[in-house]
């Protein structure tokens, strides 16, 4: 099996603890989840634009990770203020 | 065993136990600190892997900018939650002057 696509499959994989961690706890303990989800996707959107052969997906990857920083960001002010 | 299976590997070690890591642990600071890893130690060697492959093109530019933005977003956005945490329970952030900071050993007057 091609490595890029064994560590696509990995990697996909490795949302579901994070998914675990976004349902569980309190809110600030959820966005610990939701935040390590946004590199894992990043991580896997490389990968996967490895796999398939295409580079289109690296824009992907960069767009990911500059919205979960603003995601992120946003919840964590939201959380510290209001929630 | 290539060199680029090898960097994948770990970088995907490193990825699935940071992650097994924050689903299992149930003190805050101490899953906060497990977010870190991914963006340094296990990034590092899938951007290397990338320009192994694809030599100095758009591909390994890509790759080393999505790397430069996690490295700045991943710091700033680890304070940021830490402080919400931290004024969620105590209403400020900032150390209180009697304050038992755990693994400090300098006293606080």
């Amino acid at each position: 099996m091609n490595p890029w696509l064994l560590a696509s499959i990995v990697l996909a994989f490795c949302l579901i603890p994070c998914g675990i961690a976004a349902f569980r706890g309190s809110p600030v303990d959820r966005l610990l989840g939701l935040e390590m989800g946004g590199v894992i996707v990043s991580m896997f959107f490389i990968t996967f634009s490895e796999t398939l052969g295409n580079p289109n997906f690296y824009d992907l990857a960069l767009a990911c990770a500059l919205m979960a920083f603003g995601g992120g960001l946003v919840f964590a002010r939201f959380l510290e203020r209001w929630l | 065993m290539t060199a680029i299976s090898i960097l994948l590997g770990f970088s995907v070690v490193v990825c699935v136990i940071c992650c097994l890591a924050l689903a299992l642990f149930r003190d805050f600071y101490v899953r906060l600190h497990y977010l870190a890893p991914v963006t340094t130690i296990a990034f590092v060697p899938l951007l290397i892997a990338v320009v192994i492959r694809e030599g100095a093109g758009q591909a390994a530019m890509k790759s080393i900018l999505v790397f430069a933005a996690l490295l700045l977003i991943n710091a700033v956005l680890t304070h940021a939650t830490a402080r919400a945490d931290r004024v969620r329970k105590l209403g400020h952030w900032t150390a209180d002057p009697n304050e038992q900071i755990p693994g400090s050993s300098v006293p606080r007057s």
